[in-house]
């Protein structure tokens, strides 16, 4: 061919003829191994079969797919033998030079020639086969858009397009997405779409999730080809009558990930299913429709900043029983801020591993702070639930504290996850510092001599790769140049490094109770190091994962194989350390004189105390303080001390010529230790001078008068909610130095339930009606915005909160009387209340409010009709379950019980949202006096009986129980 | 312008024990504080309740005749300050229950009156009430005054005072009030039992009783047969029942049943919510497990237990195969 460039000649084309005759017979080889291993092997990862979601049969389109299968591999199967065919009659009959050259073709010709074919035949076969051949082969690659060979093209286009990080860095939502997450297929991108074309149903996801081996209703590969199926259908359209979430993927799918990111590590094609998940399930937590647990753990750490629901104040207790001072980054630079995390700060067992860690950094001469009550979650496990604006306002918490700090180097954690979260997401909310794991830090410390090895430990150990470590940032080889450098012997599970697998605590499961019955992940993965026999420790290195497995260990049956161990405790070990060592002495001996101060601090406040409640004895109500303050040990104050000596007896005795003596004694000893007090709490002249209530002299109570308080016009009912921001108490507090109320910071701070079922049972009143509005209206200082926002954020339309520091203490009637003043000019027509209060527990303001307000009144209702109109259907639960129905005109006041309804769930973006609504601050100073009803005269902790405690392991506690039961049952 | 009013609470015929427990508060405060001790009635048939509350120390037993039993919060308080101005009470007492939730406060704040509620002790100093209650999930409590106040309500907490057991010689007087600005605001329509069922809490002698603690509804049947095989009854805390997890049946406490006749209690992840305390802190014998040291349950426990409860269960399921 003159005309043209033939490349396909010489030695070049017989190389060709060779590779392909090779490349050919590789094919066909992989073929006939795919069709026995498919026909014979019986892989659990090549069955469709959902087992794990009590399948017994296959779905019709799971039929299709295995019959689409083999029509693939058998039809590539005939396109090979035919095109061996033809290359041999094409040498039968051409008999060339270079035969050779195509040796699977010429042993074929020589075969088929030995068998007796003559030239003519093969030349007439060769006349068929090519059509054949040729129209096989191009119907095939025809076809390739129509089945599942398209992942041949869709593959490439997958991995070309995959993010470098899917998992450690999850996609943040739209800053103005009305919804959130993926809830349809709209919400899909076409790169999401590319993802779940390219999958080949391999499998290797299915067979590594945690969550499908431990038999709980996800497979990564099924996930992933009914979104396919959806899409095929649906052609990125919204189906009508068919929900995404719910409908083609079920929600427990959703949960039971443990965003460990095995399967996408493990994918051939880079397809990317935990971050779709993630997204799939903040639409679910956008809908409130998650696991009760998780969805108290969510409120928890948005009331609270942690999981445990403790008080800030103690995140840092655990370096309490430390023998150093560990260096607040909030008030002094260090070159190392420790980021702790909530399980290293509050759970028991880990708490020994952060002190630990404290003792091997003290010991290294390392210049570490931390950040104290100023550090919250850091948000990893939150945004993986995906309660994502919860996960911002943490970050931006955290990042805020952070760059607010004294200067600091670097920062280290003990915890996987925070570490995974600052390192990769944090960034996107300012400045932050280089993060290292503590297992590196280690390492380092180790190699370079500052920690030294006084005794190897000679230990034979296995490893856990914790996966937000491992997988998603690649530290493998840290903890285990550790384990070696302490002399232990290292030997790997089976599944190790980016092949680990998870403990089940990721992806917020940790706050989700394992279904029961199913064998726990963790319980799979001590198994597996129990195979490997003769195991001394299970080393850990992330708190999640010590929590996890010690639990296992016991529940698994293996405490007697091995024992679970944080990498630290091991290097402590190793280096000998004591928990006192000499070098520490002088920041000890600068302890000791702290806390000497403090104490004679605290001791000169309690003297000082007892002054103030002296000087406060001259009001009318508190009298008796005085006699309740706590007696001072150091005379600090001498002045002041002698003033109290002499204003307290004179508080506390009663005159016998009033009535009332107790509280009209206005002492004149009183006076002149107020003039040596150096601070006066409460002016002695404040409080009103009340009249006496009695029976010839009735106060009805009235409404607060807030006379520049107006309501907007009404447009449909309107249902004004009590609600109250409650207080709780952690195991450790302190009263405020007038002895009557606990302080302040020793509070964590909730909506109240009740009224939550209250604000939900108004919600739904609204909803059915059609039209009107909900008022939330509570009494509280500033903060209580928190559970108004609360409120607004689930749907309540307006909100008003009245304040006055005198309400602090108030009784239930007054508090009742600040809320009728704004129901007066709210005109309603419905008022809903909790039953009580979840910390004063009062069960009284609704009754209270309905009297003042002379409106008609129902407690402890547990149903409620209402459809606007005057008549107002409720049933109230009487003691033992009985129900007693009847009608109230409205308006009424109506107490709701819990239980009534479970109150929906606001997402931190909706609480955001919130604040757009109208929020009217009413400031109640003069109108009213929180102290004209009940006067709270001291606050204690009551005396209790305790239980004597059992003391054992469970069984030996089973057994005491169980004789104890025999014995009452058999006497 | 003294004396104690208690306003008895009854229900299908009997009158109820928080009635006879205020008797014994009001008996034992009226040394510091002063009588008489007067019980009023308000009942269709009040003449057939009234020996049931001639207790020790009752002074004066007042019967009201009421069209019907059905409870109406509003008759309750109208007749109250009916009663109250002839009789001129310093203190008038309800239970803290929930009736008296539907009217102890209304009354207070028809009056002007000092005004508290879950009360759990009270005393007289110098003839004013002094009242305790807790807060705070009853990790504290508070003790409060009522200054100017001539008159206090107070609403107290159920199975917390002991009933008077001897007969007492109160004179009894009728009284005849009209009630009828207060009637008309509710109007009755009906009860609904609750489901039936072959639980009796109230007449069980062994019950083992399971709370928040067991985490989900799968674990409901895991603890119910256990109780089956120890021969227990099977109980609960009220999130349970709220949950829907067990009926009402099954429910221990004030809205749910008392266990008077209990021998033995088990209480698995129940912390001790005071209603579910109610129903239960009298057994002489109770073990409580729960995980949390401080849990209230401890405090009325006659053993604790603070080990993980599946653990535990796990060890009793196999002491009782």
């Amino acid at each position: 061919m003159s005309w043209g460039i033939t490349f396909v000649k010489g030695w070049f084309y017989l190389i060709m003829s060779l590779m392909l005759d090779l490349g050919h017979l590789a094919l066909i080889s992989g073929l006939i191994y795919m069709m026995v291993r498919r026909a014979s092997f019986h892989l659990p990862k090549l069955n469709y079969l959902r087992s794990y979601r009590g399948e017994k049969e296959l779905r019709p389109v799971a039929s299709n797919w295995r019959i689409e299968d083999w029509i693939f591999m058998s039809v590539l199967l005939v396109i090979e033998f035919t095109g061996f065919l033809q290359e041999a009659c094409g040498l039968i009959v051409d008999q060339p030079a270079w035969a050779i050259w195509s040796p699977i073709g010429l042993a074929i010709a020589n075969t088929l020639t030995a068998a007796g074919m003559s030239v003519d035949t093969a030349a007439s076969i060769r006349g068929m086969n090519w059509w054949m051949h040729g129209v096989l082969a191009l119907a095939f690659t025809a076809a390739i858009p129509w089945y599942k060979a398209k992942h041949i093209i869709s593959a490439v286009g997958s991995l070309l397009f995959r993010d470098k990080k899917p998992l450690a860095l999850l996609p943040s939502e739209p800053k103005d997405a009305e919804k959130a997450g993926i809830s349809s297929i709209e919400d899909f991108t076409w790169k999401d779409m590319l993802h779940l074309d390219a999958c080949t149903k391999c499998g290797r996801c299915h067979e590594a999730c945690p969550a499908r081996t431990a038999g709980y209703p996800l497979s990564p590969r099924d996930f992933i080809l009914d979104l396919r199926v959806y899409n095929d259908e649906a052609q990125g359209c919204t189906i009508p009558g068919i929900d995404l979430v719910g409908g083609v993927i079920a929600p427990e799918t959703l949960w039971a990930c443990r965003t460990c990111g095995a399967c996408q590590e493990i994918c051939p094609v880079g397809i990317e299913h935990p971050a779709l998940i993630v997204r799939m399930r903040r639409h679910l937590v956008e809908q409130g429709k998650m696991d009760p647990l998780l969805r108290n753990t969510i409120t928890t750490i948005g009331d609270t900043g942690n999981s445990f629901g403790e008080n800030s104040r103690k995140r840092s207790q655990w370096t309490k029983a430390l023998e150093f001072r560990v260096k607040d980054i909030r008030e002094e630079p260090a070159d190392t801020l420790w980021f702790v995390g909530d399980y290293a700060s509050f759970d028991p067992r880990n708490q020994k591993v952060s002190q630990t860690v404290a003792r091997l950094l003290k010991a290294a001469r390392e210049d570490f702070a931390l950040l104290h009550e100023g550090e919250k979650t850091a948000g990893n496990d939150v945004r993986r639930v995906g309660e994502e604006g919860l996960y911002e306002e943490l970050a931006e918490h955290n990042v805020e504290q952070m760059m607010g700090a004294k200067p600091f180097k670097q920062i280290i954690t003990t915890d996987p996850h925070s570490y995974n979260t600052i390192k990769n997401e944090y960034p996107a909310f300012g400045e932050i510092a280089p993060i290292s794991h503590y297992s590196s830090v280690l390492a380092d410390l180790l190699s370079s001599g500052r920690l030294k090895v006084k005794k190897p430990l000679n230990k034979r150990v296995t490893f856990h790769d914790p996966c937000h470590l491992g997988r998603m940032n690649g530290g493998y080889d840290a903890p285990r140049k550790v384990l070696e450098l302490i002399g232990c012997e290292m030997v790997e599970m089976p599944r190790n490094r980016d092949n680990s697998f998870c403990c089940g605590a990721g992806g917020g499961r940790i706050w989700i109770p394992d279904t029961p019955g199913t064998e726990k992940p963790s319980e799979n993965r001590v198994h597996e190091a129990a195979r490997l026999g003769g195991i001394d420790v299970f080393v850990t290195c992330c708190p999640k994962d010590l929590v996890m497995f010690e639990d296992a260990r016991k529940t698994g049956g293996h405490e007697k194989d091995f024992v679970v161990q944080d990498l630290a405790e091991l290097v402590a070990e190793a280096i000998e350390l004591k928990s006192l060592r000499l070098e520490d002495l002088p920041p000890l001996a600068d302890r000791i004189v702290k806390a000497v101060a403090n104490q004679i601090s605290e001791a000169v406040a309690s003297r000082l105390d007892t002054v103030l409640a002296a000087r406060l004895a001259s009001m009318p109500a508190v009298s008796a303080i005085a006699a309740a303050a706590p007696q001072a040990v150091i005379a600090a104050a001498p002045a002041a001390a002698a003033a109290a000596a002499a204003a307290a007896p004179a508080a506390s005795t009663p005159s016998t010529a009033s009535p009332a003596p107790a509280l009209e004694v206005a002492p004149p000893a009183s006076a002149p230790a107020s003039e040596s007090a150096s601070a006066q709490p409460v002016a002695s002249g404040d409080l009103p001078t009340l009249n006496p209530v009695s029976w010839s002299a009735l106060k009805p109570v009235q409404p607060a008068n807030f006379a520049g308080y107006t309501a907007p016009p009404k447009d449909g009912p309107r249902i004004l909610v009590t609600v109250k921001h409650v207080a709780k108490l952690g195991d450790e507090y302190g009263f405020t130095p007038d002895g009557r109320d606990v302080r302040r910071e020793f509070m964590e701070f909730s909506l109240n339930e009740w009224d939550d079922a209250a604000l939900e049972e108004a919600l739904r009143c609204v909803e059915r009606i059609g039209k009107g509005e909900v008022v939330a209206v509570t009494v509280g200082d500033p903060e209580a915005d928190t559970s108004l926002l609360k409120a607004l954020a689930k749907g309540a339309h307006r909100a008003v909160r009245i304040w006055d520091p005198s309400l602090a203490n108030a009784d239930p009637i007054t508090i009742a009387r600040a809320i009728a003043g704004i129901a007066r000019a709210e005109d309603p027509d419905l008022i809903m209340s909790g039953v009580q209060s979840g910390d004063q527990a009062h069960g009284a303001t609704g009754t209270a409010l309905a009297r003042i307000l002379g409106l008609p009144h129902a407690a402890v209702v547990v149903g409620l009709d209402w459809d606007g109109s005057s008549k107002l259907a409720l049933a109230r639960e009487l003691e033992g379950g009985l129900r007693h129905t009847f009608e109230l005109k409205s308006p009424a006041v109506v107490c709701i019980q819990t239980g009534i309804n479970t109150p929906r769930f606001a997402t931190m973006k909706m609480v955001k949202q919130a604040k757009q609504k109208p929020l009217v601050a009413v400031d109640a100073a003069g109108v009213i006096d929180g102290s004209s009803g009940y006067v709270v005269r001291r606050m204690y902790t009551p005396e209790q009986t305790k239980a004597e405690m059992l003391k054992g392991t469970p069984p030996e506690i089973a057994k005491f129980i169980a004789d104890l039961v025999r014995d009452k049952k058999g006497g | 312008m003294s004396g104690i009013l208690i306003i008895a609470e009854h229900i299908n015929g009997a009158v109820r024990d928080i009635t006879k427990e205020s008797i014994g508060a009001a008996v034992s405060l009226k040394g510091s504080y002063g009588g008489p001790v007067t019980v009023a009635i308000l009942s269709s048939d009040p003449d057939a309740l009234a020996a049931s509350v001639n207790l020790e120390g009752v002074d004066e037993i007042v019967t009201v005749k009421m069209a019907g039993d059905h409870f109406d919060p509003h008759i309750y308080e109208e007749a109250t300050i009916k009663i109250g101005e002839q009789m001129k009470p310093g203190l008038i007492v309800f239970g803290h229950t929930v009736n008296g939730m539907a009217c102890a406060a209304a009354v207070a704040a028809r009056l002007g009156a000092g005004f508290a509620s879950d009360v759990l002790a009270l005393k007289a100093e110098g003839g004013e009430i002094v009242a305790t209650r807790g807060a705070y999930g009853n990790k504290v409590n508070l003790e409060v005054v009522f200054p100017k106040r001539e008159i206090v309500v107070l609403a107290l907490r159920g199975a917390t005072y002991p009933m008077p057991t001897n007969p007492g010689s109160a004179s009894v007087r009728a009284l005849d009030l009209d009630v009828a600005a207060a009637a008309g605001s509710m109007q009755h329509t009906g009860y609904i039992e609750a489901p039936p069922s072959n639980i009796d809490i109230s007449k069980a002698e062994y019950i083992l009783s399971v709370g928040r603690g067991i985490q989900e509804k799968e674990n409901i049947p895991r603890f119910e047969q256990l109780a089956d095989k120890m021969g227990f009854t099977f109980g609960c805390s009220r999130p349970i029942v709220d949950a829907g997890w067990l009926p009402k049946a099954h429910q221990v406490g004030q809205s749910g049943k008392v266990a008077s006749t209990c021998k033995v209690y088990i209480a698995l992840g129940i912390s001790g919510a005071v209603q579910h305390l109610y129903g239960m802190k009298h057994i002489d014998t109770i073990i409580a497990v729960n995980t949390d040291p401080e849990a209230p349950i401890f405090n009325v426990a006659t053993y604790g237990v603070n080990v993980d409860l599946f653990e535990l269960t796990k060890e009793l399921e196999s002491q009782f195969s």
